[in-house]
């Protein structure tokens, strides 16, 4: 579904990623992990273009991405972007949210993306919220319509940026329950999170980055009771 | 009471002609207003774009336009145009008071823009939605909200501007002042009556104002209800 290869990527002169190796097949959920600054996000966000990388190929659902000539509106509509901080609009109600990229990109009509808005925020268990506006939702509610959001462009993979993050620890669950049923329901992946034991249960992969490369990859199993590298275990000894 | 009595003869005497020059005021105005936002959003645009020429464009422009006075502007544009193109002190008028006023919205325009978080623009970019497309339906509508308190000061600001072109004989509220307080002799009950038309056409524009920007509050729930 995504090959990445030989990704670089600089802010000025910090080189942030180095020479990024990283396939991730359908349906596959991989969890990103590593310290603030190994360069997690910034490889979540070349994924769709909102970091574009001054090397390397990216190759998603089979089409590689050229930026001379691919137009990046549509390889954005493949992919499904979760913020730390919502980012839903806040001029907007809830079903407004869901429904504008469908309407006004997709061209769907206002029926249907209506009632595909419903559907999808009673899978997120929000549906008596359609007519909110995001400042009356509780943090892990808003996280919830950003989901449903990125959903409803039937994106062919999902990515999360600390989605869990800005929330106060009783609202943690309720993401990662939908973020669980969406892994189940074979949705591709691929997540920065410090969520442990959602890592442990969900993810077929994990993978550690430290100073913008890859260090250690492996089945959750793998890299949470056998750590191989050395920076892979001080980093689990600091957060777990 | 002598005071008193020459404003109640001067109200009584020309209270007609300075309503009728209200109207010249509020429509000189209005027109030069509607002129200064399409220039105010052209030139914020040009200010946010990633083209050097164009930032260059708007700094000169709105350089030149606060950098030199507003009288000079209307006498530039009325004798300097009318060697080109036969202008009437209205159309003149109006347009020295949009283009000067434009550079200043376009100011506010600007920092509305560039107040907004710029997680809702990657937020609609990583929906797929074009950069023209997220900037009208995603950036400018939480801007432009942002922007009502400035832009109704820059209005008020502009309605007193506009007594400047009594100079180029538009018959406006200021122009009457002065050929009332030339034919009475009384200078300091005329002007006090002038500034009275100001004070309640800004005051009610103020009241409008306040309206608009409780109306554009949008974030109140539509049902009442808070969660």
């Amino acid at each position: 579904m995504i090959k990445i290869s030989n990704l670089s990527k600089s802010f000025g002169k910090l080189e942030v990623l180095k020479n990024i190796n990283l396939s991730v097949d359908e349906k596959e959920v991989v969890v990103l992990i590593g310290a603030s600054g190994s360069g997690k996000s910034t490889l979540l966000r070349c994924l769709n273009f909102l970091e574009v990388a001054e090397r390397g190929d990216i190759i998603i659902d089979s089409e590689k991405t050229d930026l001379a000539k691919t137009n990046l509106n549509k390889v954005r509509e493949k992919v499904g972007m979760v913020f730390q901080h919502f980012n839903l609009f806040p001029h907007k109600t809830v079903i407004e949210n869901i429904t504008e990229a469908p309407i006004f990109v997709r061209k769907e009509t206002k029926e249907a993306a209506s009632s595909k808005a419903m559907a999808l925020l009673k899978k997120v268990g929000l549906e008596d919220k359609a007519n909110y506006y995001p400042e009356q939702l509780s943090g892990g509610q808003k996280q919830r319509v950003a989901i449903a959001r990125a959903l409803a462009m039937e994106p062919k993979v999902m990515l999360f940026d600390e989605p869990t993050s800005a929330l106060d620890p009783e609202l943690v669950g309720e993401v990662l329950q939908v973020m669980k049923d969406l892994a189940r329901d074979g949705m591709t992946m691929v997540i920065v999170t410090h969520e442990m034991g959602f890592a442990k249960e969900v993810a077929d992969r994990v993978i550690m980055l430290a100073d913008g490369n890859i260090i250690e990859e492996g089945h959750p199993n793998d890299i949470f009771v056998n750590p191989i590298h050395e920076r892979t275990k001080r980093f689990l000894n600091q957060i777990l | 009471m002598i005071f008193l009595e020459n404003i109640i003869s001067i109200f009584s005497e020309h209270g007609i002609a300075f309503l009728k020059a209200s109207w010249m005021t509020i429509a000189i105005t209005a027109i030069s207003l509607l002129f200064a936002m399409v220039i105010g959003l052209i030139f914020a645009g040009f200010k946010i774009s990633t083209s050097k020429i164009l930032n260059w464009i708007a700094d000169i422009y709105i350089g030149i336009i606060r950098g030199t006075p507003l009288i000079v502007q209307i006498m530039f544009l009325y004798y300097g145009l009318a060697n080109i193109v036969n202008l009437d002190s209205f159309t003149a008028g109006a347009l020295a008071l949009g283009v000067h006023t434009g550079a200043y919205i376009a100011e506010i325009f600007r920092g509305a823009v560039q107040s907004i978080d710029r997680g809702q623009m990657e937020a609609a970019r990583s929906l797929g939605m074009p950069y023209s497309l997220a900037m009208r339906r995603i950036i400018f509508p939480q801007a432009f909200k942002r922007a009502i308190p400035s832009l109704a000061n820059q209005f008020i600001i502009g309605l007193k501007d506009s007594s400047l072109v009594a100079y180029i004989a538009v018959t406006d509220l200021y122009n009457t002042a002065l050929s009332v307080q030339g034919e009475n002799y009384m200078p300091f009950e005329t002007y006090f009556v002038v500034g009275v038309y100001y004070l309640i056409i800004v005051l009610i524009f103020t009241w409008v104002a306040n309206r608009i920007e409780k109306k554009m509050d949008v974030s109140k729930p539509k049902e009442g209800i808070i969660v």
